[in-house]
């Protein structure tokens, strides 16, 4: 009997091995063909499981540059093709891609959509185990996702472009427990011996761009400790199902890399299409052509209904030091500042008759700020670094824990701020002439547009012209124009004393003896800087020491080249309504010798987020201009 | 395996040594390099200059957690392995984590805790005794991230409340 049994299992075995090569053969066909009938390969979430854009000249190509992300020679640009290969490699347990593992794991989003698209047979196409992404999937342990947002980097205008990524918040995790959640950080590898160049290769899609997941107390490292940037962290509403997708994409991710553009493939673009592949519904990228700036994602984010929860706030060291400043006396200040520059100052008589609680209060508000410099200070950081660790023996021998604190931010979310791109439609008087004018600024934040969301007194603005038509003259010119300008007001205390500093490179007109609206081209720049004060509600006062550089015609040897000064005030007066005025003194020895004052004033009044009236008026030597605006920031 | 890892997150601990190591590493991929990560920081908080190019372009920096380029040093399939998950984030961290014990309270003493299995209502006597233990903590930190999670581990054994709750 047994032996029976045996020869008829030798006998089925044999042939079936054969037909099991034929049967997953013409399965594989099978479902190719079905495929292509469903025409599964002009789907959505197939050129979103790709990164298939469309091209200039028609078809499709993908963002993904690296061939392993692959399955077909053709996959790059064919999406039948790329589709078509991926089924077949489904029927293999070769390693592909650059993670080394079967198909079915490698791309394990691809084969999840399609193998529900097309109903796989188990029998004829057997699943096959992914240890490597189940023990990956285990440790991310994802029970929600979160948006993150650094803010601008203090007194760098620049930072406010600023960088987001996603967070895989963990089952049991609490607030205070967040930091261990893993994050998904899409970032340009550079390598470690780049130099300058790097900004160049980073604008121009010289690096390589890579998804990773180092664990968020990394990123709050990097971001609230080091770089001193408030952190915003928006929980997102995705499903249970939601999820799974985003972690089998980002899984897949790892056999993909993307050239870098600083501009527009960026950090926010990569987030943004995991998130619309994750949920499919979403057009997250639909609002953003030419560049993709991260503080828009955030706001494209929230406005996608029922996305975004509310936001949680992460303070930087120094909002933290200038928030909890405010809740001590002026003695406790004065001891705090004692402490940082002398920590023997936890001995004298002044400082034990305070309680307990609050020498626990000024001792720690003097380690924040030890620990700050310690972090920035370059040429002092082994003082301050040595100065905390005495602070911190001392506060280990007060047997109390450090409160909990509840720390505002100085700034609104970023959602609640304006688009960064403006188009200003307006009018005026220049001398005896009326004009109406046009601008548009591609980017980013002027120091009166309205504030809230942005880092308070900073500006930085890139790309913009405006054009005017005057009407007795009849003349239409290129009014001004701003390659990059820049301003940052750093208002100093007895803690932070930062330099402003600004620099600008532009043309306007100019009237200038017989020259009348002249072409001028201008570079300055200056340091200086500010002070804050609170008299009315927030008014911020400065003064710069500036060179200047000028090219034109109007001019006598076309050029002028010297330096000033400028002092100004900007002021909150009410939530909507910002003021701003400056004067400013400039004597050129070189070129066209001779020497100018300048007034400007303006205001802004705030109608909406996105809304905004405007009054300038500029004077220059015996050149008065007054114009009235309307705002639009898209 | 182990002491590769130990030496690398010690190299990486040194500093400036971070950066040769990033050279020296034989990456394939993006790598794990705790060398790179250290870089990282070290062109943020070294160089002004750096510092401003840096946060101007920021999003690009060096690659540290790859998703699964198997491995590569510190992590495995992105994961930071788990026998090395308190001893790294205790390296990493440590900063945060002398004035967060000296203070008695905070979220890396809160997370830390975690890591040693200390469960939450057992967080505050474990926040009481890193504190209360600070000198020596601090001193064993100076030595090495192991040694100091090492005292850590001892603190709780030697506190039998802790003790019964880090073994529930």
């Amino acid at each position: 009997m047994i032996h029976i049994l045996f020869t008829i299992i030798a006998f089925l075995s044999i042939p079936s091995l054969s037909l099991a090569g034929t049967i997953s053969h013409s399965y594989q066909h099978e479902l190719i063909g079905q495929a292509r009938q469903a025409r599964l390969a002009d789907e959505r979430e197939w050129h979103l499981l790709l990164h298939y854009q469309n091209s200039l000249w028609g078809g499709v190509t993908s963002e993904a540059d690296a061939s392993e992300f692959f399955l077909s020679p053709q996959g790059k640009h064919n999406p039948q093709a790329e589709l078509d290969a991926t089924i077949t490699q489904f029927f293999s347990v070769d390693p592909v891609g650059r993670s080394k593992q079967p198909a079915q794991c490698a791309f394990i989003a691809r084969y999840h959509w399609l193998k529900e698209r097309l109903h796989f047979d188990r029998e004829q196409l057997a699943p096959l185990p992914c240890e490597r992404f189940d023990r990956w999937r285990a440790e991310m342990n994802p029970q929600g996702i979160s948006l993150i947002f650094p803010a601008a980097f203090l007194n760098n205008p620049a930072s406010m472009f600023g960088h987001t990524f996603l967070r895989i918040d963990q089952k049991g995790q609490t607030e205070q427990t967040r930091i261990l959640a893993y994050t998904i950080d899409y970032a340009a590898d550079v390598p470690s011996d780049a130099g300058m160049e790097f900004t160049f290769r980073g604008l121009l899609g010289g690096y390589k761009g890579f998804f990773s997941t180092p664990p968020y107390y990394l990123k709050v490292q990097n971001y609230r400790d080091i770089e001193n940037r408030d952190m915003w962290e928006y929980p997102l509403n995705l499903t249970v199902d939601q999820i799974d997708r985003l972690l089998m994409h980002t899984w897949e991710m790892d056999n993909a890399y993307f050239d870098y553009f600083f501009f527009k493939e960026n950090c926010s673009y990569h987030i943004l299409s995991l998130l619309e592949y994750a949920n499919p519904a979403l057009h997250l990228r639909d609002r953003f052509s030419l560049w993709t700036i991260p503080a828009d994602t955030v706001r494209a984010i929230v406005d996608s209904p029922g996305l975004a929860g509310t936001p949680v706030y992460r303070p930087s060291r120094s909002t933290i030091i200038k928030r909890k400043r405010v809740l001590m006396t002026g003695e406790e200040q004065a001891l705090s500042n004692r402490v940082m520059n002398n920590p023997d100052t936890i001995r004298e008589a002044g400082f034990t008759a305070i309680p307990v609680n609050r020498q626990a209060f000024v001792l720690d508000v003097a380690s924040d700020y030890l620990r700050y410099k310690g972090e920035t200070d370059d040429l002092e950081m082994t003082v301050y670094k040595e100065r905390n660790r005495m602070v911190l023996t001392e506060r280990s021998k007060l047997p109390i824990p450090s409160e909990d604190i509840e720390i505002r931010p100085f700034t609104k979310q970023p959602d609640v701020g304006h688009r960064t791109s403006r188009v200003t439609l307006g009018g005026g008087w220049r001398n005896h002439d009326t004009f109406q004018e046009a601008s548009f600024r591609s980017v980013y934040h002027n120091l009166l547009d309205p504030e809230p969301g942005y880092t308070p007194d900073a500006q930085i603005e890139a790309l913009a012209v405006t054009v005017r038509h005057y009407n007795r003259a009849e003349q239409t010119k290129i009014e001004r124009a701003t390659l990059i300008d820049i301003v940052s007001l750093a208002p100093i205390d007895d803690l932070f004393r930062a330099l402003s500093w600004k620099a600008n490179v532009g043309m306007q007109t100019i009237r200038r003896r017989g020259c009348q609206l002249c072409n001028n081209v201008v570079a300055d720049g200056g340091i200086g800087a500010a002070k804050e004060f609170h008299l009315l509600t927030r008014e911020v006062i400065f003064a710069f020491a500036e060179a200047e550089a000028n090219y034109s015609k109007a001019y006598d040897e076309r050029h002028l080249i010297g330096g000033g000064a400028t002092v100004g005030l900007l002021a909150d007066i009410t939530d909507r309504w910002k003021l701003m005025v400056s004067g400013t003194y400039r004597r050129y020895p070189l070129g066209d010798k001779s020497d100018e004052i300048r007034w400007y004033t303006g205001s802004r009044f705030t109608l909406a987020q996105n809304l905004a009236v405007r009054l300038d008026y500029h004077h220059r030597d015996r050149d008065d201009d007054v114009a009235c605006s309307i705002q639009a920031f898209f | 395996m182990n002491k590769l890892i130990m030496l690398a997150v010690a190299a990486a601990f040194a500093m400036q040594g971070g950066l040769v190591l990033a050279a020296g590493t034989p990456d394939t991929g993006p790598g794990c390099g705790l060398g790179k990560l250290v870089f990282q920081n070290h062109l943020n908080s070294k160089t002004k200059g750096a510092q401003v190019v840096m946060a101007t372009l920021n999003g690009i920096g060096g690659q540290t957690f790859a998703i699964s380029t198997g491995t590569s040093g510190c992590t495995d399939d992105g994961r930071i392995w788990a026998e090395q998950k308190t001893t790294m984030f205790a390296e990493l961290n440590s900063d945060a984590l002398a004035q967060e014990m000296a203070q008695g309270h905070g979220e890396h003493l809160a997370s830390i805790a975690t890591l040693l299995g200390v469960p939450p209502q057992h967080h505050a006597a474990f926040f009481g005794m890193a504190q209360s233990q600070y000198t020596s903590l601090a001193q064993a930190g100076n030595l090495s991230a192991g040694a100091m999670v090492k005292a850590l581990n001892d603190g709780i054994a030697a506190d039998s409340a802790l003790a019964k709750g880090a073994l529930n």
